[in-house]
């Protein structure tokens, strides 16, 4: 009885286990963004998350856009037998080759975050940013904040960069017929050096400047710092821009930044690591999932208590 | 002193010149020049380039720059670099603000403690260098990856919160901002001014000074006249890493945010400031003087390209022609005058 038992238990334990052995898969993660980044942190806490929630290992890499170094970590992947991919696009095409050797090694690729139609994806979860930049554009002019003829200033962190590129794609499909210009300045991705370039581009065209587009969460997270810096009180210029970090939530609520869009980062990840999971299951991801809300003052304090994780 | 005297002695009748020929002779001229011909050009173009708003909003960042320079050119007078500035620059905010924000320690405490290890990271690439014998160029590469691998992984990535520096004494005592005039300035101000008066004097009237010198100049040589080379190397390299560390600090203060990222490309900028300012690349020579010059060479050009109103994306192409065009000018006057003499 006693060795029935035994051998019952036995065969119990090896039912349990091996169907958990047999599902637990490896994914790999891999981002174009920076490691300090803090949007990007966001992104990889919703990776993270996922890997706990599920049981499956996911590896994480950053490559700070270096395109190379990405397309390496991809070709690693394949190497290592994972289960699926999910990657962002570095540059419009780069990631032309290594989705199709991923392919043709039966591992689904899915892309989060920057949407590249050039790429033969599996699926895409995350903006379309050329419809974010449109909608920052509309913003300004519904609310009557910029006119026929007036200049908007877009700095960003990466000039070239997909995210600044697509943005600027739908920011002029509003403004061009309206004879609104604007222009796009460089400002890294340090923070000293962000606010200081910031600074002194207000310093210098201040009269001209009739609104703010940031094209990144790093120079709109500026905004505050860099209006304190120069003297100019929230409110005096139209602001909007990106809204995935604490710096630009309290922004929005003290009145610097008028509208922000929050990509919801954690969700991404998560939603772009299970549908690599359903696609390593067989069940292929033919359909996109788009996020992005475009909040004011009164939902600031929402998307706040999310970073903040409240 | 006599070592360093020795090497301006072939250069003899330095005091019979004329007073312009000797204003010449000296290696700040050619960044003196370069410098005012800067100020002249930009406020030309722009008036407002010297306005009481936009010197307020330059000098801040240009004085941490200064602070790390300053230390960068004792260390490259000794014939060594310091690749890990930017880094330390980065790291010690973050190390300083996840003291404090943990609860760990008061905010002077942690400062001092910031400060600290960055000078142990300093002893850490001396140590490299002068017992291993490893270039420092080489140590100093690695140990900007360890720090700002370390800093990365310490925080997830994530940046420190400094919101609440503002009621703190030692953040006022830093970098707290006040009023002369119409101008705003804050204490780095300070503090950049008395590093730069106290390193001048070490380099020039001190005998460290001249065990500086002499180490970076010929260090065999040094070593033959009893110079404690090696010595002076660690000293310096740890003199580095503490003035990275204390403008990192300063910086996170100022611009209320500690990334772990913050300081990246800094160490180059740095070194161009120095090399710009006259001292020599490969050790021998310094000046504290022109250091301060190149200093504000640099970020002055940064601030006055944007303020005449070159084209946003085409900034880089600026800073890098006249970077050319001012080292070209820095050299051609450096052998001017060494034709001259």
């Amino acid at each position: 009885m006693l060795k029935n038992l035994k051998l019952l238990l036995a065969g119990a334990a090896l039912a349990v286990a091996l169907p958990a052995m047999a599902e637990a898969k490896t994914f790999y993660w891999i981002s174009h963004g920076g490691p300090a980044d803090p949007v990007w942190t966001y992104f990889l806490q919703g990776a993270n998350q996922w890997a706990e929630d599920t049981g499956n290992t996911v590896n994480t890499s950053f490559h700070s856009g270096d395109v190379p170094s990405q397309q390496e970590a991809v070709r690693s992947a394949i190497a290592a037998g994972a289960d699926g991919i999910v990657t962002t696009s570095p540059d419009p095409g780069s990631m032309n080759a290594v989705v199709d050797e991923a392919h043709a090694a039966g591992i689904p690729v899915i892309n989060i975050n920057t949407p590249d139609p050039t790429v033969d994806f599996d699926a895409y979860v995350g903006m379309d940013l050329v419809v974010t930049g449109a909608q920052w554009a509309q913003y300004l002019v519904d609310k009557g904040l910029v006119k026929e003829g007036d200049f908007v200033w877009m700095p960003v962190e990466v000039p070239g960069a997909t995210y600044g590129v697509q943005e600027e794609q739908g920011i002029r499909s509003v403004f061009e017929p309206l004879n609104i210009t604007w222009e796009v300045t460089d400002n890294t991705l340090d923070q000293a050096e962000v606010i200081t370039r910031m600074s002194d581009y207000l310093t210098a065209n201040r009269d001209k400047i009739k609104a703010i587009i940031g094209l990144g969460d790093l120079v709109t997270g500026s905004v505050k710092r860099v209006f304190d810096q120069v003297g100019v009180k929230p409110g005096d210029i139209p602001v909007v821009g990106w809204g995935n970090s604490l710096d630009t939530t309290q922004e929005v609520l003290e009145g610097y930044v008028n509208a922000a869009m929050w990509q919801d980062p954690h969700a991404t990840s998560y939603v772009g690591l299970s549908l690599a999971n359903m696609a390593a299951s067989g069940i292929p991801a033919g359909f996109d999932v788009l996020v992005g809300n475009l909040y004011e003052k009164d939902g600031a304090q929402l998307v706040d208590d999310i970073l903040s994780g409240k | 002193m006599a070592l360093a005297h020795e090497t301006h002695s072939r250069d003899v009748p330095a005091d019979e010149r004329p007073l312009l020929r000797r204003l010449i002779a000296k290696p700040e001229f050619g960044p003196l020049v370069l410098l005012v011909v800067l100020i002249v050009v930009f406020t030309a173009i722009n008036p407002n380039f010297l306005s009481p708003l936009n010197v307020s909003n330059t000098f801040p960042f240009t004085v941490e720059f200064g602070l790390m320079a300053l230390a960068m050119t004792l260390l490259m007078t000794a014939g060594e670099f310091d690749l890990s500035v930017g880094a330390v620059f980065g790291f010690s905010a973050v190390l300083m603000w996840t003291l404090f924000n943990q609860g760990l320690v008061p905010l002077p405490l942690a400062f001092v403690i910031a400060i600290a290890v960055a000078a142990l990271i300093g002893l850490v690439n001396g140590l490299f260098v002068t017992r291993l014998k490893i270039p420092s160029f080489l140590v100093t590469l690695g140990m900007m990856l360890v720090v700002r691998g370390t800093a990365l992984f310490v925080t997830d990535g994530f940046p420190q919160r400094t919101w609440n520096a503002g009621d703190q004494w030692i953040a006022n005592l830093l970098v707290g901002d006040f009023y002369i005039g119409p101008f705003r300035l804050y204490m780095s101000l300070f503090w950049f001014i008395l590093a730069a008066v106290i390193f001048w004097y070490i380099l020039n009237q001190t005998k460290f000074g001249n065990w500086i010198q002499a180490a970076g100049g010929n260090p065999a040589a040094a070593r033959a006249r009893g110079v404690h080379v090696d010595r002076t190397k660690l000293i310096l390299f740890m003199l580095c890493s503490a003035m990275a560390a204390l403008a990192g600090v300063i910086s996170s203060i100022r611009t209320s945010a500690a990334n772990p990222n913050s300081g990246t490309g800094y160490e180059l900028e740095v070194i161009a400031m120095v090399v710009i300012g006259g001292t020599a690349l490969m050790g021998g020579r310094g000046t504290i003087v022109g250091t301060v010059l190149g200093v504000f060479i640099l970020r002055l050009m940064r601030n006055g390209i944007v303020m005449i109103g070159v084209p946003g994306l085409a900034y880089n192409i600026f800073i890098g022609a006249i970077i050319l065009g001012m080292m070209a000018l820095h050299y051609g006057l450096e052998r001017r005058n060494h034709a001259g003499n």
